[in-house]
């Protein structure tokens, strides 16, 4: 009973990390983690957004949020790609490290969370930051 | 033109979806009561049903949906109050309409003869105003014919083409590991028979060459003989056999995996075959004949015709042509409006079509063709037509264009104005009798199911829209291009035709090219994706898209051909990358995007270009130089510009051409002596350009016999200084062809 209560209290979470940063997301939304293989940049996408990884027929925009925080890379071997899902959308993060799963309990403030829901919404691409207009 | 046969084809289809519903609502009826509900469902059933057979000729079952729609309307307007008696009644006559059905179903004629009891018996309810009550009889549904089709939910079969789509790509795949089994087949072939004729040639060399005779015979195959029968075979022999042997095996299979290979190429290229006709059948599942859009279209004109007062006949051509379901559905509006406008503003009244000696009747042609992978529709009419002359004042107007620009237009591309947004307005009617009023929709919505449109007049003789549309909208036909080591992809509907950069070597500099007596403006791909200006591109290809008339190139580096595809869309997260119509993976894995033509020339589609307005606000004269010396043009430009005259100054007559290209020009004076291109080739050149042959042309030169001047004149050249130069005799040019206004 009492061990039920606790997991309740539990939350768990997907960390992966940029350089010497770590950041988490929950772990429901994660899908998979793939090794990055080939990447497609898409020309005219902002430079957070590395490129396209086809996955079974569909392709996963993959982020550098080490462009979006300002964060130095060390290295860039080991390249991970986190892929999440947001709302039947799916987006891959870069990195560094292999992602691994942690619990808390629910009552500590977690740093370096990201919402997943509120991200995508900031970084998601829209036309005026597509550069192929603001060029013209 | 589509048979009656083929309507009553369609007749029956939908004849089944009605009595289903008239059954239904039978059954509704007597389970769950007199509902409002259910009536009105009836009410339509009848009504359509009526209107259908009616345009089929079918009388019988027309007369008798009348009657009961009657009945249904009474009993909706609470005239007849409801009663279950009525039912019987109902019944008998929806079999009776299923009996029809049937007969048509079978012998394409209502062949039984029109049972008068039962109309009168609803004749008298109508009457009576009352439900007719009498013994109550069972009566049951009799079977419907059957037409011979499955309804089948659109997404199923969008489903099946998706799967078709990956099935495509596998199919790609297969495509290219075939041609590396080849190459692979092809190898071992080679070096097989290498191997045959290496072994051969050895052992004919070596074969009477005797070996050591005491060497020990090991084989247990030949120690079972006694060495006599050996006498000559030693080890050596035995092995050059052995492998003779052995290439002689290979040679075999190796001629055998030759003939595999063959064998699976061909079944492979069968297996190609079905897929395409497989992925045809499907999409054609999928299409509808136009002819159905048409009619309903063509009735509704007649229509207004009928309203309007005007005598109109509408032809219609290629109805049989099928269309995709989502372009069946997009396409009515444009369609619809170009026939309204055809027939209020294009077809005159009759009195005036007698005046002017034309038929009495307007003619409207709805023309279906097939063109590849394309429909197209040509609607015709024998109207008035558009007045060329005001679509240009009206273009000017507009700002869309400047008076100096209107007379090099082609026709084509002024008669493409009249899409744009907003090009007849409220406050002038008149100018185009109408016609620009919301076409500018029209073409939004043709461009929506990647089509073009495009119009043609002549003035008393008609008008003519072409639309253009890709035959099914799920699977694209696309060119395949590669820049900066990424592959992009490009819908063919809108390619006109694809050029080799070689033929225009001025392109990078022009930035357009003249091909087939049109200015074609063009853009580079990868500067425009890559930001890659310094690229110097040697070898490559224009690609030229015909927008509605609009032609436009674009340079790629890289042709890899031509390809189907299911066009996914990029997503929510990237769904602001708006040159994208989305991506598809090919068969090798490789991702391609692919690029919207529209929006790479889209700023051009706004027509404003802001350039044009500031030129043509700016009245200052403006004069241009061409001289190879600086210090005269120098000299020669502070001069001018003491003047308030806007100065160009270019070193040669190639410089000078490009600067005619981009800029107004009132005046050019000229050297004779340059390098890259002289004097008189120069003027001769601008004389040779109908835009640029009233510009005056003065030479300033330092060869000052009669001979070179009349050389200058005779290539056209309006003037002739010798230097050095004052700035009198400038004066006297600048006001000679009215550069200087006295005001300034």
């Amino acid at each position: 009973m009492s061990e039920e209560i606790k997991q309740e209290a539990e939350r768990s979470y997907c960390v992966f990390g940029i350089g010497d940063r770590e950041f988490l997301v929950p772990k429901e939304t994660v899908i998979q983690i793939l090794d990055i293989t080939k990447i497609f940049p898409i020309p005219g996408s902002p430079d957070y957004v590395v490129g396209a990884l086809p996955v079974r027929g569909k392709i996963v925009p993959a982020i550098d949020l080490a462009k979006v925080y300002n964060i130095e890379r060390i290295n860039y071997s080991n390249n991970k790609l986190l892929v999440i899902d947001i709302d039947g959308e799916q987006v891959g993060f870069l990195s560094d490290i292999t992602p691994f799963f942690v619990s808390f309990d629910a009552d500590i403030v977690v740093e370096d969370y990201i919402d997943p829901k509120k991200l995508f919404e900031e970084l998601k691409v829209s036309s005026q930051k597509n550069t192929l207009n603001k060029k013209e | 033109m589509i048979t009656q046969n083929e309507l009553i084809k369609y007749f029956l289809l939908e004849a089944e979806d009605h009595i289903n519903t008239l059954i239904e609502g039978i059954e509704d009826l007597e389970i769950k009561g007199y509902t409002k509900e259910t009536l009105e469902s009836l009410f339509r059933a009848t009504h359509t049903l009526k209107g259908s057979a009616s345009i089929v000729k079918l009388d019988k079952i027309s007369l008798l949906s009348h009657k009961l729609e009657d009945l249904f309307e009474a009993i909706l307007n609470e005239e007849i109050k409801y009663d279950n008696s009525l039912n019987r009644v109902i019944k008998n006559v929806i079999n009776l309409i299923s009996l029809y059905i049937n007969e048509v179903s079978t012998n394409e004629a209502e062949k039984t003869e029109l049972n008068q009891d039962i109309i009168n018996l609803l004749d008298n309810i109508l009457e009576k105003k009352e439900a007719v009550i009498e013994q109550p009889e069972v009566v049951t549904f009799e079977a419907l014919p059957i037409v011979n089709t499955v309804r089948v939910d659109i997404r199923a079969i969008d489903n099946i083409l998706t799967l078709l789509g990956e099935i495509l790509v596998q199919k790609n795949a297969i495509t290219d590991k075939e041609k590396e089994l080849e190459e692979i087949i092809e190898g071992i072939s080679h070096s097989g028979k290498r191997l045959i004729n290496e072994i051969n040639a050895f052992s004919d060399r070596y074969w009477l060459v005797t070996q050591d005779k005491h060497q020990k015979i090991t084989d247990s195959f030949f120690t079972d003989f006694s060495d006599l029968e050996f006498d000559r075979y030693d080890e050596y022999h035995i092995f050059l056999r052995k492998i003779q042997e052995i290439t002689n095996d290979i040679t075999e299979a190796i001629n055998s995996l030759f003939s595999y290979s063959e064998h699976l190429s061909y079944n492979f290229k069968s297996f190609s075959r079905e897929i395409g006709y497989l992925k045809d059948n499907l999409i054609e599942m999928r299409m509808i004949p136009i002819s159905r859009l048409l009619h309903r279209l063509s009735e509704s004109i007649k229509d207004i015709a009928k309203d309007t007062g005007k005598k109109v006949q509408i032809e219609i051509n290629g109805s049989e042509i099928k269309i995709d379901r989502p372009i069946y559905d997009a396409i009515y509006e444009p369609l619809f409006h170009i026939l309204r406008n055809a027939l209020n503003h294009g077809i005159e009244s009759p009195e005036e079509r007698i005046q002017k000696g034309k038929s009495e009747i307007g003619s409207i042609t709805i023309e279906v063709k097939k063109e590849g992978k394309n429909i197209v529709i040509n609607i015709k009419d024998d109207g008035r037509g558009i007045n060329i002359t005001k679509v240009k004042e009206r273009a000017i107007q507009k700002g869309l264009l400047t008076a100096d620009q209107a007379p090099f237009v082609s026709k084509e591309e002024l008669f493409s104005f009249i899409f744009t947004p907003g090009f007849s307005t409220a406050d002038n009617v008149d100018l185009l009798k109408g016609r620009g009023m919301g076409l500018d929709i029209v073409k939004t919505e043709i461009s929506k199911l990647k089509g073009t449109v495009e119009v043609f007049s002549e003035i008393d003789q008609g008008t003519i829209f072409t639309i253009k549309i890709p035959q099914s909208l799920s699977i694209s036909n696309l060119i395949i291009f590669k820049s900066y080591e990424l592959e992009f992809a490009i819908p063919l509907s809108y390619i006109e035709e694809v050029l080799t950069l070689e033929d225009f070597p001025d392109i990078k500099r022009e930035r357009k090219i003249s091909h087939k007596d049109r200015n074609i403006p063009v853009k580079f791909f990868h500067e425009l994706f890559f930001s890659a200006n310094g690229k110097n591109l040697e070898k490559g290809y224009i690609i030229v898209f015909n927008f509605s008339g609009m032609r436009k190139g674009l340079v790629v580096e890289e042709i890899l051909g031509y390809e189907e595809a299911t066009i996914h869309p990029l997503g929510k997260f990237l769904a602001g990358l708006t040159q994208y119509l989305g991506y598809f993976i090919s068969g090798k894995g490789t991702l391609r995007y692919v690029v919207d033509p529209l929006k790479i020339f889209e700023e051009e589609f706004l027509f404003i270009s802001p350039e044009i307005i500031q030129v043509s606000t700016v009245s200052a004269g403006k004069v241009l130089i061409v001289d190879d010396s600086i210090s005269v043009r120098k000299s020669l430009q502070s001069l001018l510009e003491s003047k308030h005259l806007k100065v160009y100054a270019a070193k040669d007559g190639l410089e000078a051409l490009n600067i005619l290209e981009e800029k107004n020009v009132d005046l050019i004076i000229t050297d004779l002596e340059m390098p890259v291109m002289h004097g008189y080739e120069f003027i001769t050149r601008v004389r040779k350009d109908p835009r640029f042959n009233d510009i005056p042309i003065v030479v300033l030169t330092s060869r000052g016999t009669k001979r070179h001047e009349q050389k200058a004149i005779a290539a056209g050249a309006d003037g002739y200084i010798i230097k050095p130069f004052d700035e009198v005799t400038i004066s006297e040019i600048l006001s000679k062809f009215e550069i200087v206004k006295e005001q300034i």
